[in-house]
């Protein structure tokens, strides 16, 4: 019998995964038939509020808590079945410290390369790059627990890599750090995508999400609602209407022309949405008021991702609980 | 696995050499409850009576006791620990898998435990006269005492992955390790010796105390059951912690303290 080869470009694929948790009235369905496939030097963002199963999604991805249903493949070795498939992937997890406090970021980076089988010399030698790549060379013979959160950061996601895995799940890499760190942190999240390795990335900052991010997938009360090229998302949700921003009054006739166009006045602005040509024809009408911006609408990750959260709940099979630390 | 047993050593020595007070600390609290013991049996027995060969005997039934709470709360206080400070889960995410790195931990840790066990023994020989003896043979009982006594970390270990916090268990199983120890169980005979054949590290304490305090030789006879002994209690406690593993993942509690 001949077995399916897997696509050595395809870093991660989770097949309709799902997870309940507790027993009876008081069970509870994280994470409904989620699936997600991430390839090499792809970045994918996984965004959702609170509660939405987020982190227990990356754990089963991470072999660390096991789907009812579904599988995960790493690299094609399925980390439920095959802990080889832990090789694959490197993970800085949100809430954890991730790091030895009392050890040095040399120390950390030699112990970590052990537990994910380095050779402990090649691990040395991997981790003198990263600590250069990630500027904390100054900082190694400094106990973890001395650097500052920035820092410590940049050393958690230098022991993911050290093993140089195929994918690198990022849960919250930038919260809790000031502007200039997180401006660091994304920097190395683009140059180790552009290495090649896959990144699964969840966050709150959509700001982030959508500088860093290839693709987006958001889910919502554990079902995906949205995966896409993060561009193509972005510019779904963007009309083709016009912001127009003018001073001074309209006159009682210019507002009847104007809303005879099909365009809506509030304030200071006009928002219209029909053809770029007649746009031209709107605009002789404000003469001769001045034109302080005409620009056309363009949504951002926010506007996508408050418009997806806010639709209408889809029917659920049992009574959700929140989970506190999902 | 000979690497990650390096790395182990290494980060176990690191964190010593660089912390070592608590350690430190710990040798002297424990020297200085044996020692307390020792002062209040003396003035209740009087100052005219030697203890012969049974202080030896509770002696080394004391500083193995020591010996074995060391190493059975080594898991559970290192799984407790390690899930308070944030890296248990980079752990388990470790293709060794959890049951192995913590052998490995274990092992490594053991060179440590040893060392401040000697310290023990010597400073408690030298405050009561205690002349305990050291014969080679010796090593075949500890081994197969520490092996039951790993099986036993395995099984708290597993306790404290099913259900977290364990610092009480872990308390009042130190007692019944007392008995287990410190019982003169090689004095029994009939129902009651097989019985005590049956429970955790006791045919191998038995032996010890006949080695290092009696002067007598090694009873090979006993000696096989103390190796059968060593290695069901160990298989036991892997096999229960790989099932909480198991469970644990299941739950999606493996990082929840």
């Amino acid at each position: 019998m001949n077995r399916p080869v897997p696509d050595p470009d395809i870093a991660l694929e989770a097949h309709q995964l799902c997870k309940a948790y507790g027993r009876g009235r008081r069970r509870f369905v994280a994470v409904r038939e989620v699936s997600l496939t991430i390839r090499a030097g792809q970045v994918l963002a996984f965004l959702g509020p609170n509660g939405a199963g987020k982190t227990t999604t990356i754990k089963m991805i991470g072999g660390l808590i096991r789907p009812d249903r579904g599988w995960v493949k790493l690299a094609g070795l399925d980390p439920h079945r095959q802990p080889m498939a832990l090789r694959q992937v490197g993970a800085v997890l949100e809430g954890n410290r991730n790091l030895y406090w009392r050890l040095t970021p040399p120390e950390n980076l030699e112990y970590f390369g052990a537990l994910r089988q380095v050779p402990r010399r090649l691990a040395r030698q991997r981790g003198q790059v990263l600590l250069e790549q990630f500027g904390l060379l100054e900082k190694q013979r400094t106990p973890v627990q001395k650097l500052s959160r920035g820092m410590q950061q940049k050393l958690a996601i230098a022991v993911a890599l050290v093993h140089q895995p195929k994918l690198l799940l990022l849960d919250e890499p930038t919260l809790g750090l000031d502007v200039e760190a997180s401006e660091t942190v994304k920097a190395l999240v683009r140059d180790i995508a552009a290495s090649g390795c896959a990144i699964l990335l969840t966050t709150h900052q959509l700001a982030v999400a959508e500088a860093l991010s290839d693709r987006v997938a958001i889910i919502r009360q554990g079902q995906i609602v949205a995966e896409q090229p993060t561009q193509a998302l972005i510019q779904q949700f963007s009309d083709s209407a016009y912001q127009i921003r003018f001073a001074g009054l309209l006159s009682d006739g210019q507002r009847d022309a104007i809303a005879a166009l099909g365009a809506t006045v509030t304030e200071n602005r006009i928002r219209y949405a029909g053809s770029p040509t007649s746009l031209y024809t709107l605009l002789s009408l404000l003469k001769p008021l001045p034109l302080l911006e005409v620009s056309q609408h363009r949504a951002d990750l926010t506007d996508v991702f408050l418009q997806l959260v806010r639709q209408p709940s889809p029917p659920e099979p049992s009574t959700p609980t929140p989970k506190p630390d999902d | 696995m000979i690497n990650l047993l390096m790395g182990e050593f290494k980060r176990t020595w690191i964190q010593f050499l660089r912390y070592p007070a608590e350690v430190i600390g710990g040798v002297i609290i424990i020297t200085s409850v044996f020692y307390g013991l020792f002062i209040s049996a003396q003035y209740m027995a009087g100052p005219a009576i030697a203890f012969g060969d049974r202080l030896d005997a509770i002696v080394v039934g004391y500083v193995l006791w020591t010996l074995v709470i060391f190493i059975v709360n080594d898991v559970a206080t290192n799984l407790q620990l390690e899930a308070q400070t944030g890296t248990l889960e980079q752990v388990f995410l470790s293709p060794f898998g959890a049951s192995r790195v913590f052998l490995a931990r274990a092992i490594a840790s053991l060179g440590l435990r040893l060392t401040l066990i000697l310290t023990i023994l010597l400073i408690i020989m030298g405050i009561t006269g205690s002349r305990i003896q050291f014969p080679l043979a010796l090593v075949l009982p500890l081994v197969t005492l520490l092996l039951a006594a790993y099986g036993l970390a395995f099984v708290m270990g597993a306790c404290a992955l099913i259900f977290k916090r364990v610092q009480q268990v872990l308390g009042i199983f130190q007692f019944a390790l007392l008995f287990l120890l410190a019982a003169p169980t090689e004095d029994w005979r009939g129902p009651a010796r097989a019985f005590a054949n049956g429970l955790p590290m006791i045919p191998s304490t038995g032996l010890l105390r006949d080695l290092m305090a009696r002067g007598a030789g090694l009873d090979w006879g006993q000696m096989g059951v103390a190796i059968a002994n060593g290695l069901l209690y160990f298989a036991l406690g892997m096999v229960v912690f790989g099932w909480a593993e198991r469970q644990a993942k299941r739950r999606g509690t493996l990082g929840g303290y």
